[in-house]
């Protein structure tokens, strides 16, 4: 820790403060280390194989044999919404990581550059926001083809550009600095700024929209699931579930709202967890 | 600056925007693995077939040559044929598009709707039972995927209790109006939890501001001062978001379409793809974003009304 945060510390221990419970934080994070887990050995927590089918248990409403159900062709819904953790957990991480360390680069590379370099990502920025997100990307996989690694790359072509510009306008208040100036004077190389001294102190921001993203993204895999053109059958994954049960909703409901409810509860767990770390970090949203 | 000048600068900034949206609507195809021809035939294509269709789409000229061909086409209204349904680009996304816009149009209606009281309650209970309820609601909703939220509507309020349609687009306006107000509130929930959060915010930061305080202090009635002093000057930042979220109420309409049945422009873009109809896709994507960048003209003119220090 610092000596300013020592200070601040200090100076906040000694005033009455109200009780603020890091709530989000911990409730976010323990959602997600579960999914984590879920994701990680779906094998020893669900209670059957996820594609079997079974011809004598079809259509079985919710029962301590099966606590979520089974789907038309007697598979245990229970295990498909533990072993599509597998692929929904995959999509928040895959489809955000290239996003996040191509857009942080960039971002910071246009910021502290500036001029030129700032005023054509500018142009990119409103080419790019002037396309509906889900649209530009179902266009693209319309055109790579249905399925996971071409919505990764779809989600990746577009997705860096919003982490660029964070991290781009962070990072022109952070090279105004003195510790930049400083750096600048020591000789420093460019990219030795940038990268050791600019970007730790630029990067925050962008690591809770990253959290943010992680539930969009897993939204975004649900629906091109729920469309036909993510992950395909029989995965299971929560969108492929719930559309293969749409048209069981009047009598066999259990079908399409386990699978449901996972992703909210996923989606709760990533916002929580990227609240907990505003306030932690102090990053004003 | 005045504001015909505002509105003439703004207008020029479209031009660039335009060409950007051109450039990624034509690199669309191109990005094909393989020739764009036998992509759009099929593996199995005759390669006279190909030939013919590189002859008749351009697709064997230079890249440049391609984009002027590309750029002509489209500023005379020419988006070429649905290689599907054997008609002009252009007059399916006519008769299909108006039925999304007013989709959106609704949805967009009913979330400020939602979201502006419901700020309001939070924000002057901030911290309380009622705020603290209103956005656990409203985070849950922001969680919720359209497709599912929509499934589950159409399941109680349609087929369950029959108070609404379960799907279709009806027959005459009034009809479609009603066939549309279940898949409305299903788009609009995110984005009014989305606006709620960022207009809480804002009412917070905007009470206690001086010239709030200053307002009271004249005697001013407490309705007044909230809706002339706090809410004016919460809304500006809340109109630039809701500007910017109108390309993801575009999105949500194309899922939202599908669950419902809706025969709109996204429902004819989730079709095209499965029925690999390049020219619907790329027009229906140079469409939407155009409808897009014209929202943002209109978001920003609202804003410059709002704080005519923006026009400056």
């Amino acid at each position: 820790m610092t000596d300013a945060a020592h200070l601040e510390a200090a100076v906040a221990a000694g005033r009455p403060r109200r009780a603020r419970p890091p709530g989000p934080l911990v409730w976010g994070g323990a959602i997600l280390g579960l999914s984590l887990f879920l994701a990680a050995a779906p094998s020893l927590v669900a209670p059957y194989d996820p594609l079997a089918f079974d011809y004598g248990a079809i259509l079985q409403p919710p029962s301590p044999a099966h606590p979520f159900g089974t789907d038309n062709f007697g598979r245990d819904v229970l295990s498909r919404v533990i072993h599509a953790y597998r692929i929904d957990m995959g999509i928040a991480v895959f489809a955000t990581v290239v996003p996040f360390v191509l857009g942080t680069l960039v971002g910071a590379v246009v910021g502290y550059a500036g001029g030129l370099a700032e005023t054509v990502f500018g142009r990119v920025v409103d080419a790019v926001i002037t396309f509906p997100f889900l649209v530009l990307v179902i266009a693209i996989v319309s055109v790579l083809g249905p399925g996971l690694i071409n919505m990764y790359i779809a989600v990746s072509l577009v997705g860096w550009v919003f982490y660029a510009r964070i991290v781009a306008s962070e990072v022109k208040v952070q090279k105004r600095l003195d510790y930049a100036e400083a750096g600048r004077a020591m000789g420093y190389t460019h990219a030795r700024i940038v990268l050791r001294h600019l970007l730790p102190n630029a990067i925050t921001p962008a690591i809770v929209y990253w959290m943010t993203d992680m539930a969009l993204a897993i939204l975004l895999g649900s629906s091109l699931g729920y469309l036909g053109l993510g992950a395909q059958p029989p995965a299971a994954e929560w969108g492929v579930q719930i559309a293969e049960g749409k048209n069981f909703m009047a009598t066999a409901w259990w079908i399409s709202v386990f699978p449901g409810a996972a992703i909210v509860v996923t989606g709760l767990g990533f916002s929580l967890l990227g609240d907990g770390l505003a306030a932690l970090l102090r990053v004003r949203r | 600056m005045s504001t015909p000048e505002y509105l003439a600068r703004r207008l020029l900034q479209l031009v660039p925007t335009l060409i950007a949206i051109l450039v990624v609507v034509f690199a669309l195809v191109r990005l094909l693995p393989g020739d764009p021809a036998s992509a759009i035939l099929g593996d199995r294509a005759l390669d006279a077939d190909v030939e013919r269709i590189n002859r008749e789409y351009g697709f064997d000229r230079p890249i440049p040559v391609q984009f002027g061909i590309f750029v002509r086409q489209v500023l005379t209204g020419d988006l070429g044929d649905s290689t599907s349904l054997k008609v002009p680009v252009a007059q399916l996304i006519a008769e299909r598009l108006p039925i999304t816009m007013l989709l959106t149009l609704m949805a967009a209606l009913i979330s400020v709707a939602l979201a502006v009281p419901l700020a309001f309650v939070a924000a002057l209970c901030r911290d309380r039972l009622a705020d603290g309820m209103i956005r656990g609601a409203f985070q849950v909703g922001l969680s919720m995927p359209v497709f599912y939220l929509g499934l589950i509507l159409l399941t109680v309020f349609g087929a369950r209790l029959g108070w609404f349609p379960v799907g279709g687009d009806g027959d005459g306006l009034l009809d479609l109006l009603y066939h549309l107000v279940l898949p409305a509130i299903t788009l609009a929930l995110s984005l009014a939890a989305v606006l709620m959060r960022n207009l809480r915010a804002a009412i917070i930061d905007v009470v206690d501001a001086d010239y709030v305080t200053f307002a009271r202090s004249k005697g001013l009635r407490g309705s007044l001062v909230l809706l002339r002093h706090v809410l004016r000057n919460a809304l500006i930042s809340t109109v630039a978001l809701f500007g910017l979220s109108i390309g993801t109420l575009l999105g949500g309409a194309v899922v939202t379409e599908t669950v419902f049945a809706i025969p709109g422009a996204g429902r004819l873009m989730v079709d095209s793809i499965t029925g690999r109809d390049y020219p619907v896709v790329q027009g229906l994507t140079l469409a939407l974003a155009v409808l897009v960048s014209l929202t943002f003209l209109l978001t920003d003119l609202l804003q410059a009304w709002l704080d005519p220090r923006i026009a400056r």
